[in-house]
């Protein structure tokens, strides 16, 4: 279905030179078979997306860049064309579905494609009703986009790619917005539609625990220009990208490793390790008091009347769906988001009745889009800037930068950052603040193992200085890492508030895939296991 | 972020009617807002602009794009009687609304300039009639675009119009997107802080700028990746073809306009450019039609609302035109 030979791919410097030291991808070859499902993975930053892109033409036409080698889809030579020329070969499903829908109705959106490749109306109808039907969209088809859960926005999108007929799709992370629930049957219907209907899946996913048992191959994008392919058994030498259940099987010498939990499962059975029992920190006094806090816009009641604690030297990890309120919730207690009714306790008051500077001497958050909180030109500017404000020795923040993203040149523009680079520098500027009590929501999209590994290091030292962490996501494993008490949010309301291994445990709906595997209490991250 | 969730159903709610007949209704309300002089019934059309966004809208983002549209005319209003208080020329009339203190600068050319002085009510009536006429378009232009919907629009555009329409809504959607990523990157930066010597200024457009061509960009790619841009199977001579009666019907129709506009005087020669137009227009669609290189699975048809609008705003452009709407 996909050829690729000697394919390569460099972007352009300043000067509309070919930065020819260090390719994007260099002489990649690689074949792709009708119905094959393949993962796509590599350490952050390491050019997954580009890679896809070269794929349906968006790269080089419209990231910039020169592309050579030969690129045969269907058997036609497609290499350096245009993305509408792949539109009826390939079908393209990216992160965030809101931002590239170009339709405001379900039906709309799905016909989109077909319509410009003028494919005749009864061939539209039949094709509807049977993507509709295969994807689980017949109720939906005459809702507005906005209306849909993430995961029925990504079920869309993924019906819109394949309408004209495409057989090969590409996803960029599409699940990493979305819940465990959500994230799951998307990635059922991946694999229904590679087995039944012959479509060549390629996903690229940093959740890979989940799907790694159901691929038939792994593409690993190196981030040197090189890319292989191969089972996914071989492909995950590299830690930085290797899942808990790859480094469980290798800590313990398991041969062959096993892919599936239900493999696992049997091989730690029979072989079961010794573990460190999760060691909790003990509270201290509380810092943060949240107060019949109720959130509503409009007649939606986003966050119920909601009473809770947060402690110093605890990590609170706050879980639950899309759309129960986890972000309304964070921007609430740190301040400056809208609250229905309730107030929130601190030594300094009320965050919401302080100035923005007196707030941030309570308060700091990480909002999901990080960037937003990045203005000025060049990363130099960005971390003296910090520095000044926080009134701290000139330094500090870049030696804690350096810490979280490794040395970086400072001359570099902040938007040219990658997406976890400027999360680390979000990251750095707010905990220079110094403030008892600090916000996430969701930190971890699109890192690496590696990448969260360190920012679960600077977390566990905010928490050894008495500081309160507070972490909304979805990402159980990271979670399974660094929380000591996780709070469970329904519909708005606080429906559990218990420690880590109680709520990530076997059994749980929420367990992790350790505790899923060895199936015994108390055990729930890879760090736990005596290697 | 919260859903968009609109429990608004009206009869005349953007999720029902035609794009087109918004279009229309905010083109003939500019149109009679620019043939007329008197202060009533401008303030009357920028009023009933209002009056119809305030009623008609849904919660779409780019229905709150009207703020944008009601500071601009409230600006130009206040922009036009304060330089004519400040440019004050003066006239012979009696009635004075203000009296300041005349400031004169010798230019050295045998004249002076004079600033401020008596200012006569005729001289700010005269400033509010100029001011209201643009705001009046302003906001007319305003309801257009926040009533009706961009997509709605673009997919209801006939295929040889179909590029220019692209561009066009594409440009119209920038002003509803930077008004919410100003608010999303506001919010944000009161996470941050800033040190006195930075403005805070910087902190917002940098951000903003970004977000919203980041966003275009990321609608344009999604559009070629699911095939916007081919040219399906028409030849050559036909593509060229359609080409040249475009341009023909859109540089007819836009002269007859502007004449129109411009000298309202010679109606049969106006008349004469905008029939040539439409004719031109006709022969562009027929051959367009002929070899499509599109389908239309969805197609939206003309309700009764939209017949409604459409009347209404040709009674209105009629008046305009027999110039009741002129002293």
């Amino acid at each position: 279905m996909i050829e690729i030979k000697n394919l390569s791919f460099s972007y352009l410097d300043a000067e509309g030179k070919k930065k020819s030291e260090n390719p994007q991808l260099n002489r990649v070859n690689i074949k792709v078979a009708p119905g094959e499902f393949v993962l796509v993975c590599g350490p952050t930053g390491s050019g997954k997306s580009t890679f896809l892109k070269t794929l349906n033409g968006l790269a080089p036409n419209f990231t910039g860049g020169v592309i050579t080698g030969e690129l045969l889809i269907n058997g036609v030579n497609l290499i350096g064309a245009e993305p509408y020329e792949f539109s009826h070969l390939v079908g393209y499903v990216n992160q965030q579905p809101e931002g590239a829908f170009v339709a405001d109705i379900v039906l709309d959106e799905i016909v989109y494609s077909a319509e410009q490749l003028a494919i005749s109306k009864e061939q539209i109808s039949s094709d509807v009703a049977r993507l509709s039907k295969l994807l689980g969209l017949e109720e939906l088809l005459a809702a507005p986009l906005a209306t849909l859960s993430g995961g029925q926005q990504q079920r869309v999108a993924i019906a819109a790619a394949l309408i004209a007929g495409a057989k090969v799709l590409l996803l960029d992370e599409p699940t990493s917005a979305l819940d465990l629930q959500g994230a799951s049957e998307v990635l059922a219907l991946l694999q229904k539609l590679a087995k039944d209907e012959g479509v060549s899946v390629l996903l690229a996913e940093h959740r890979i625990s989940r799907v790694i048992g159901s691929v038939d191959s792994v593409i690993v994008v190196h981030g040197d220009g090189s890319v292989t392919k191969g089972k996914p058994a071989e492909q995950f030498n590299d830690s930085r990208f290797a899942p808990p259940i790859i480094e469980l099987g290798r800590s313990l010498g398991w041969s062959p490793l096993a892919m599936t939990s239900s493999h696992a499962q049997l091989l730690w059975q029979k072989a079961p390790a010794a573990f460190q029992p999760k060691e909790l920190h003990q509270p201290t006094e509380p810092v943060l008091e949240v107060i019949d806090l109720a959130v509503s816009f409009g007649s939606v009641a986003a966050v119920k009347k909601t009473n809770l604690t947060l402690f110093g030297n605890q990590i609170t990890a706050l879980m639950g769906e899309n759309g129960s309120g986890k972000t309304t919730l964070c921007w609430a207690i740190q301040g400056s988001g809208t609250r229905t009714t309730g107030s929130v306790k601190t030594s300094a008051g009320d965050p919401k009745e302080l100035s923005v500077q007196e707030r941030l001497a309570i308060t700091t958050m990480v909002p999901q889009r990080a960037a937003d909180l990045l203005f000025l030109n060049s990363l130099a500017d960005e971390l003296y800037e910090s520095d000044t404000f926080a009134k701290v020795p000139a330094g500090t923040t870049a030696n804690l930068f350096q810490e979280l993203a490794g040395r970086i040149d400072t001359a570099i523009h902040p938007r040219d950052l990658s997406a976890g680079q400027q999360l680390a520098l979000v990251l750095a500027l707010q905990l220079v603040k110094n403030a008892p009590v600090l916000i996430l929501d969701e930190p971890t999209r699109g890192l690496d193992y590696s990448a969260k590994r360190a920012l679960a290091k600077q977390l566990e030292l905010v928490r050894n200085a008495k500081r309160s962490v507070l972490l909304a996501t979805h990402d159980i494993e990271f979670v399974a890492m660094v929380a000591d008490r996780v709070l469970v949010l329904k519909d708005g309301q606080v429906i559990k508030d218990a420690s880590s291994f109680e709520v990530l445990g076997s059994g749980e709906v929420l367990a992790s895939q350790i505790a899923e595997i060895t199936n015994t209490p108390g055990l729930i991250t890879i760090g736990q296991v005596h290697q | 972020m919260s859903a968009l969730t609109s429990n608004r159903a009206h009869f005349f709610s953007t999720a029902r009617t035609h794009p087109g007949a918004w279009w229309l209704a905010g083109l003939a309300l500019a149109l009679s807002a620019s043939l007329s002089s008197s202060l009533l019934i401008l303030i009357s059309i920028s009023a009933g602009a209002m009056l119809t966004v305030w009623l008609c809208r849904d919660d779409a983002p780019w229905s709150r794009s009207i703020r944008f549209y009601l500071f601009l005319g409230a600006a130009v209003v206040l922009m036009r009687v304060l330089f004519r208080i400040i440019f004050n020329l003066a006239d012979s009339s009696q009635d004075i609304f203000l009296s300041l203190p005349s400031i004169s600068i010798d230019l050295g050319l045998g004249n002076s300039l004079h600033l401020l002085g008596a200012v006569s009510c005729l001289s700010i009536q005269a400033a509010l009639v100029d001011g209201f006429r643009l705001a009046a378009i302003i906001l007319s232009i305003g309801m257009a675009n926040s009533l009706a919907n961009p997509r709605k629009l673009l997919r209801a555009t006939p295929g040889a119009l179909y590029e220019i329409a692209t561009a066009v809504s594409i440009a119209i959607n920038l002003a509803p997107q930077l008004i919410a990523s100003l608010k999303q990157v506001r919010r944000a930066r009161g996470l941050r802080g800033h040190s006195k010597g930075i403005k805070s200024l910087t902190g917002i457009v940098i951000p903003v700028l970004e977000d919203t061509i980041e966003q275009s960009m990321q609608l344009a790619a999604s559009m070629s990746a699911r095939g916007f841009g081919r040219k399906g199977n028409r030849t050559p001579l036909q593509l060229q073809l359609t080409r040249a009666a475009t341009f023909l019907t859109l540089t007819f129709l836009t002269v007859g306009v502007a004449m129109l506009l411009f000298s309202p005087m010679q109606q049969a020669a106006d008349l004469l450019v905008i029939i040539a137009g439409l004719v031109f227009a006709a022969i562009t669609l027929k051959l367009s039609s002929t070899r499509t290189s599109r389908t239309k699975y969805i197609v939206q048809r003309w309700q009764l609302a939209d017949l409604l609008i459409v009347t209404v705003s040709a009674i209105i452009l009629t008046a305009a035109f027999s110039g009741m709407f002129s002293k």
